[in-house]
């Protein structure tokens, strides 16, 4: 692996063990006693980033944001991993109408504007909980996975190693997941590693506008939402939940790509 | 040794083919023609239990597509492949996995022949998993077996493709093969990719086990030096049809058609004291998406004799001094 996918990793691992440790160790979340007096604190032992408007604990909220906008990408990754390399499987070894009809699925939702669809969905059902919302953005997101899976399938299904277990007489659906659906996994976990960044993003995109994690629940993109009324008197309520966005995005891409490196050498 | 004289009367032949044809649709969407590129263009021929024929023919003349659709791995267009008087066209998908059993293949490249993410014990043994043909216990220990009867060390089962050299990954893919005991294989240019040093063990393994298993093979091959070692008869390919076949000896020694003497006239003589003399052949064979009307090998032919018959008439195969040629002049050759 190269260096800055050791560092990538190593982001990512500090991020989940910040998601997963520092909402014990930190404050309360919710607001303070005092609210008057306790909002718009700067960082102290007390509170280690400050208080925001309403005195909650930012490194509180920080930490329960990371645990809700990194579970969020998880479930979005892990649906769209699932249902892409489900229907891209088919779509490549199937030949005739069915594969045909699964590739014009597959191109129909990538022609799909993926933000607007969510848009519609969130707005019609209004306030979903975090995990759900996951499963939403998983939904959105599997048809470039299974654009990449079909990609792969073809590709291996021309393997002399695959041509062997047919003429042994391997029945299709063992050829499949014995000799592609293995192969067709370093390219899946690439788009995988990268697709976390996505799903941070997008997500932290719709809580900012207000349809996805909404307010008082934490997540990155509603702490933004929130600190950017008081950026004016408190620009450091921007700053903590900024600087996790771009620390999760920037180390998941770079192990995707170190990943894309060592994995697919023959790409890019 | 079965002789074309032997063929037919003889009970049935273990492989049939007749007529068989591969096509395939070339150009594509932006190509100017929707030219059918006429890869296989009516091959026939048997083969007897226990006996080897050689294919041999140079690069796009159809012996590959040959081999691959004699075991179904590519549907022919046209024609009929009979095993052991079955019509394998006939067969139910569930039927022919089970008729796979009796008919194998090596190919040429040992580097992309074995999954590189599984073991070789899981390779060979895949084989003998999907038919059924031992208890799980005994799997393992028939793995052995098989990789010792190819030459190899039994605890290689636990090892990956990655590890071994060329030589020995063929010898796993023949294990791989022998796993399922059929009694035909499809050797695809088993040697081509291999050292010299390592060729000629690997084609005295194929020999030996033919002797031990009593196989039959298709040797598919475009050194006839090569398969002058292996072949009891030999059929010489050129842009997709037999132009030649018959006994080795006889079709090597005296060949009759002008294709067959420029490739045996290209196989080294080691008797420095023989005068030997290379027929070059002029230009490249045609496209197989365009052949020429007559003789397909009318636009290279040297033959004194050539006159517009041949660019006129497609010579069938015809017996002339105990081989057939496809050749108009033959027996002036």
């Amino acid at each position: 692996m190269t260096a800055p996918g050791r560092i990538g990793l190593a982001l990512l691992l500090a991020l989940a063990s910040f998601a997963i440790v520092g909402p014990m160790i930190a404050a309360s979340p919710v607001a303070q006693p005092d609210p008057l007096n306790g909002a718009f604190l700067l960082p102290s032992a007390a509170h280690w980033l400050g208080t925001d408007q309403l005195s909650r604990d930012i490194f509180a909220r920080l930490a329960y944001g990371a645990r809700i906008s990194l579970a969020i990408a998880a479930i979005a990754v892990a649906v769209a991993a699932m249902v892409g390399s489900a229907v891209g499987l088919a779509a490549g070894s199937s030949t005739g109408l069915v594969g045909r009809a699964l590739q014009r699925v597959i191109n129909l939702g990538l022609a799909l504007p993926r933000i607007i669809v969510l848009l519609v969905v969130l707005a019609a059902v209004g306030r979903i909980p975090p995990p759900l919302l996951g499963v939403l953005l998983g939904l959105t997101g599997w048809p470039a996975v299974a654009r990449l899976v079909r990609g792969e399938t073809l590709r291996l299904a021309q393997a002399p190693y695959v041509d062997a277990a047919h003429a042994l007489g391997a029945p299709p659906a063992r050829v499949l997941l014995r000799d592609i659906f293995p192969g067709t996994l370093p390219a899946l976990l690439v788009a995988t590693t990268l697709g976390v960044a996505d799903a941070i993003l997008l997500e932290a995109g719709l809580s900012f506008i207000g349809v996805g994690v909404r307010p008082p629940d934490p997540s990155w993109g509603s702490m933004i939402l929130e600190a950017r009324d008081h950026l004016a008197n408190a620009p450091w309520l921007l700053l903590a939940p900024c600087v996790a966005l771009v620390l999760a995005t920037s180390a998941a891409t770079l192990l995707g790509e170190s990943l894309r490196r060592s994995l697919q050498p023959d790409t890019r | 040794m079965l002789g074309d004289a032997g063929r037919g009367q003889v009970n049935v032949p273990l492989l049939q083919v007749d007529g068989l044809v591969k096509h395939y649709r070339g150009g594509g969407m932006f190509a100017r023609t929707d030219a059918i590129v006429k890869a296989v263009d009516g091959v026939t021929f048997s083969i007897g239990r226990g006996e080897t024929l050689g294919l041999v023919g140079e690069s796009g003349s159809g012996k590959t597509t040959v081999g691959r659709a004699v075991l179904r791995l590519e549907l022919p267009t046209a024609g009929t492949v009979r095993f052991e008087g079955t019509d394998l066209a006939s067969l139910q998908p569930a039927e022919l996995r089970a008729l796979r059993r009796r008919m194998q293949i090596v190919f040429q490249d040992p580097f992309a022949s074995l999954n590189p993410r599984r073991t070789v014990g899981a390779s060979v043994a895949e084989g003998i998993e999907i038919h059924r043909l031992a208890p799980k216990r005994d799997i393992p220990r028939l793995v052995g077996e098989l990789l010792e009867e190819v030459g190899l060390d039994a605890s290689y089962a636990r090892k990956y493709p990655h590890e071994f050299s060329g030589g020995q990954r063929q010898r796993i893919g023949i294990a791989r093969a022998l796993a399922v005991e059929p009694s035909f294989i499809v050797c695809d240019e088993p040697v081509s990719a291999l050292d010299v040093s390592v060729q000629a063990q690997v084609l005295n393994l194929l020999l030996d086990l033919r002797d031990a298993r009593e196989l039959s093979y298709l040797f598919i091959a475009h050194d006839v030096a090569l398969v002058r070692q292996i072949a009891h008869r030999i059929a010489v390919m050129y842009l997709g049809t037999i132009v030649e076949i018959g006994p080795a000896r006889t079709v090597i020694d005296a060949p009759k058609h002008p294709y067959t003497q420029a490739l045996v006239s290209a196989v080294p003589e080691p008797d420095p004291t023989k005068s030997t003399s290379r027929i070059i052949l002029a230009g490249d064979p045609p496209s197989p998406a365009n052949p020429p009307p007559g003789c397909p090998f009318v636009t290279r032919c040297f033959h004194p004799m050539k006159d517009a018959r041949c660019t006129a008439e497609r010579p069938r195969l015809r017996l002339v001094e105990a081989r057939e040629v496809a050749c108009h002049y033959a027996e002036s050759a």
